[in-house]
């Protein structure tokens, strides 16, 4: 597949997003609009230069990883669209800016790739560090300032030019943390791989090695407490673990993170009100239906509402699901587009790691092998975590689903990592 | 280092299938329950707004309608021009608070099907009718007036209805309330309201709640003794002050206090008439625990009525419960102890007494009609079940007849129209009795008079309070609908 094939796709699928943009207009009644026009002309400007700046300079990474964003944005955004066109308008501009975005990346790693981004590892620490603390900031600094949206400290505010810009900084904070993990499990896998003695079946590296393990839980904990976010606390928690197990191969890690989250998570259910709520109303939803069942309870009658086939774009209740247009998007998608778009959306959520894991099997390079693994595993782990609290696997974690939950900032960060990833598949032969 | 990459993969990938997994089982294996289930808005959310059917009285008033926004005519209004008297009748439909009543159980007929999903537009692509249907009623505007107004604040309930049809002729319970109050917004904040008035208004009095049936249970006891061949009419019974129950301390008294009759001995027509409890409970005794159950479930008690708005079924306790317990067997042959009824349910013994002992199904609506006026169906009369035998009706409908020249239920009478019917006033342990009038007329008529069967329930003495009796509290309700349904003017 070339560069072309893959343009044609991204044509289809602003196809699709600006078919379903006038399917929501005609179940309101109305005809088609200036809305349907430019649904398409932003899809097909934003992934348009995409395309172009891979042209330029990744020719050959793989083709499939933008189509299936692409899918996923569109989807999302006809029900972004139909709950609420402000937000749409809005996600529109964050579409733009992320294109825009991604093709700079391009630009700067044209050079020497992604492998330029292992040299800085500790300034991305340090700036993941900042920016997973800048919520903290006090609420009533005027320029710049943290905010508390549902109880969780995630936002920062901006004032530019008598605007406020809000943004969560998390967001991008975990794309520079799997670069800086790559980057250190590049230059250390070999000894933290080392192993002495054994416990049991495990074989046990040195105890000193597994102070990464530590500090991971420790961020993730303060994430926990700090910022009252569950979803980016077992996020990042997973993806230290699991990078650490793919530069190692030693289960030992596993061991010592799956007893550190059940640990964690015992100490978090008791210590924490907002976290024994929310494993309470996975529990039991409608125990307290009106309460805090409620948002679970819509998504399971959005769910069950939807059944095979949907009730069709523009024709069903999802807003009557609480945060439908972020956390809930999938609920939403479910209930309109029925079991066939689930179904469609799991697929290309998928296809995406499948492409993902596939792009770091073939790297040679361990760091672009670690990176490609451990941003793969953001995507994976991160739509898993909130379609498990959707569809009622696990507590709701309250994190954004990439590419569909409304959102300029996790759109954004979201798609600079399928641009890395995108990169680093770049001159890798199949 | 391949190894751990596929290990994460796979592991991904696995938590994935149990995506699908949980997306199947949710949308497709139980999805319809969620679908379904009542707190799930969406069925009537999706259809505030729609114009829905209008809904008229058999006379033609209209009871309900739809008008357009004039903002928005896409946007319909639901109005209810004749406020609280047909509110338990025609229900609402709220996004907030539910539904009840027509609106509820005949929402499929009274909403438009012009919309766009893919039936609705196969539908009107093959020409089909996508409008919203209208309802006509079987009632009659002037006898629901009349009701409500017999009833006033009184806490009761009152079903009239043709007993060779089974349809509902007026159907009032109160206290009641304003179904226009449970429109637009503030719905939750009304309905919640209403929900929590200690005198639960919205509650339908005539098919949603039961009571103990007092001595108009005594229709079913003659009826299980006349079957059997217990007893016939002129059977003599013995004439106790008191009647000792078996196997209890506890006695049975007559209203009165003394004895029935002359204190030797009573008929059986003269004890019905004047609705000895003495008497009844000791034919209950004779007939037995299996027939007296038995004949109670022929004319429907411990069956769901079928009927167009949902109701509770009536309840008599079943005959096992009775092998050691011939107290209560005595003390539910007059009505008391466990045996409960709708209003309902008590018209409908009514009417199977009128109807040769045959009762048929009730319905609310009589047809259906297309949005241009053109009448898509009409209901049939179904008969619902044989109660008794055409011989033992005639007989208990001239003890009725009786009870209301000469006995208990004179205050029912209504000049020139033979009138049948009987009377009850059952115990409320620590609060005043209920009264009830079970009655019809013409007896005897022929095929071309038309018929009505009326029954009353008044809650815990109404007015009255703790003098109240069947008789004088019930059964001039009762009077007022059948001089008014044959024209007869009373005095007063």
């Amino acid at each position: 597949m070339s560069r072309n094939a893959e343009a044609a796709l991204l044509g289809v699928t602003a196809i699709v997003a600006a078919m379903g943009v006038a399917l929501v207009n005609f179940a309101r009644g109305d005809w088609l609009d200036a809305q349907v026009a430019l649904t398409f002309m932003v899809f097909a400007v934003a992934f348009g230069s995409v395309n172009a700046a891979m042209r330029r300079w990744a020719p050959t990474a793989s083709p499939y990883l933008f189509p299936i964003v692409a899918l996923l944005a569109a989807v999302a955004f006809t029900e972004i669209y139909r709950l609420d066109p402000q937000l749409a308008s809005i996600q529109r501009w964050s579409l733009l800016v992320g294109a825009a975005v991604s093709a700079f990346v391009l630009f700067l790693l044209r050079e020497e790739g992604v492998t330029v981004l292992r040299r800085y590892r500790y300034l991305f620490l340090a700036a993941a560090v900042v920016l997973l603390l800048l919520p903290l900031l006090p609420t009533d600094w005027t320029v710049l300032r943290g905010a508390e949206v549902n109880g969780s400290r995630l936002w920062v505010r901006l004032e530019v030019l008598g605007r406020t810009l809000s943004f969560q900084p998390g967001e991008l904070a975990k794309v520079l943390l799997t670069i800086f993990l790559a980057s250190y499990l590049a230059d250390r896998h070999v000894a933290m791989a080392t192993t002495n003695r054994t416990l049991g079946p495990l074989r046990l590296p040195e105890p000193r090695q597994f102070g990464p393990v530590l500090i991971a839980a420790g961020v993730a904990f303060a994430v926990l407490i700090y910022q009252r976010d569950l979803g980016a606390s077992l996020l990042l928690f997973a993806l230290f673990i699991g990078m650490i197990y793919a530069a190692t191969g030693r289960a030992a890690y596993l061991a010592a993170g799956g007893v550190l989250t059940i640990g964690g998570g015992i100490v978090a259910y008791q210590l924490f009100a907002h976290v024994e709520r929310r494993v309470f109303s996975w529990l039991h939803p409608f125990d307290d239906y009106a309460g805090a069942g409620y948002q679970i309870a819509q998504s399971l009658f959005a769910l069950g509402s939807g059944s095979l086939t949907g009730s069709g774009i523009g024709l069903g209740r999802p807003d009557l699901i609480p945060a439908a247009a972020t956390d809930f998007i999938f609920a939403a998608v479910a209930e309109e587009m029925g079991f066939a778009g689930s179904i469609i959306v799991l697929a290309a959520f998928s296809l995406l790691v499948a492409l993902g894991f596939g792009i770091a099997l073939r790297t040679r390079d361990v760091f672009r092998k670690f990176l490609a693994a451990g941003l793969t595993l953001v995507i994976g782990v991160q739509a898993f975590l909130i379609l498990a609290g959707v569809l009622r696997l696990f507590p709701v974690t309250g994190i954004t689903l990439p590419f569909m939950s409304y959102g300029g900032s996790s759109l954004l960060a979201n798609m600079v990592l399928v641009t890395l990833l995108a990169r680093i598949s770049h001159g890798e032969q199949a | 280092m391949n190894g751990p990459v596929r290990h994460l993969a796979i592991a991904l990938f696995l938590g994935f299938a149990l995506l699908v997994g949980a997306v199947t089982w949710h949308q497709i294996i139980v999805g319809p329950d969620y679908r379904d289930d009542s707190r799930n808005l969406r069925l009537v959310a999706g259809r505030t707004g729609r114009e829905r059917g209008t809904i008229i009285t058999a006379d033609g008033v209209v009871v309900s309608r739809s008008v357009a926004d004039p903002d928005d005519p896409r946007v319909f209004r639901r109005e209810y021009p004749e406020g609280p008297l047909y509110s338990h009748v025609v229900g609402y439909s709220t996004l907030l608070f539910g539904s009840s009543g027509l609106e509820q159980t005949r929402g499929d007929d009274l909403v438009s099907n012009r919309d766009a999903t893919i039936s609705g537009v196969i539908r009107a692509i093959l020409g089909g009718d996508v409008r919203a249907k209208g309802l006509g009623l079987t009632i009659n505007h002037e006898l629901q007036q009349l009701a409500a107004t017999a009833l006033g604040d009184q806490r009761g309930a009152v079903v009239a209805l043709d007993p060779r049809t089974g349809a509902i002729l007026a159907m009032v319970s109160a206290p009641t309330f304003d179904a226009n109050d449970l429109l637009g917004g503030g719905v939750a904040a009304a309905g919640d309201a209403l929900a929590a008035d200690p005198d639960a208004p919205l509650l339908n009095r005539v098919i949603a709640e039961t009571y103990a049936p007092g001595s108009t249970f005594k229709i079913i006891t003659t009826s299980a003794a006349l079957e059997t061949g217990v007893a016939g009419p002129a059977t003599e019974f013995d004439d106790p002050i008191a009647l000792e129950l078996p196997g209890s301390t506890a006695v049975i008294r007559n209203f009165s206090r003394g004895p029935c009759g002359d204190g030797d001995s009573v008929e059986l027509q003269r004890a019905f008439a004047r609705s000895c409890n003495t008497t009844f409970a000791a034919l209950g005794l004779e007939v037995g625990a299996n027939d007296l159950v038995s004949t109670a479930q022929a004319f429907g008690v411990n069956s769901d009525v079928p009927f167009d708005l949902t109701s509770l079924a009536s309840f008599v306790p079943a005959t096992e419960e009775f092998d050691f317990n011939l107290a209560g067997l005595a003390q539910t042959a007059i009505g008391e102890r466990d045996v409960r009824v709708t209003p309902l349910q008590m018209a409908l013994v009514g009417a199977a007494i009128a109807n040769g002992g045959e009762i048929m199904e009730p319905y609310l609506v009589a047809e259906v009609f297309n949005s241009d006026a053109t009448i898509e169906s009409v209901t049939e009369p179904v008969v619902w079940r044989r109660a008794i035998s055409p011989a033992t009706a005639a007989t208990i409908a001239d003890l009725m007849e009786l009870a209301v020249t000469s006995g208990t239920g004179t205050r029912a009478a209504v000049p020139g129209i033979r009138i049948g019917g009987k009377t009850g006033t059952a115990e409320v342990p620590g609060g005043p009795p209920h009264s009830w009038f079970v009655g019809y007329g013409p007896v005897e008529a022929d095929e071309d008079t038309p018929q009505i069967v009326v029954a009353v329930l008044v809650e815990s003495g109404g007015d009255a309070g703790e003098s109240a009796t069947g008789g004088t509290v019930a059964a001039p309700i009762a009077q007022q609908l059948m001089a008014a349904f044959f024209g007869v003017p009373l005095a007063d």
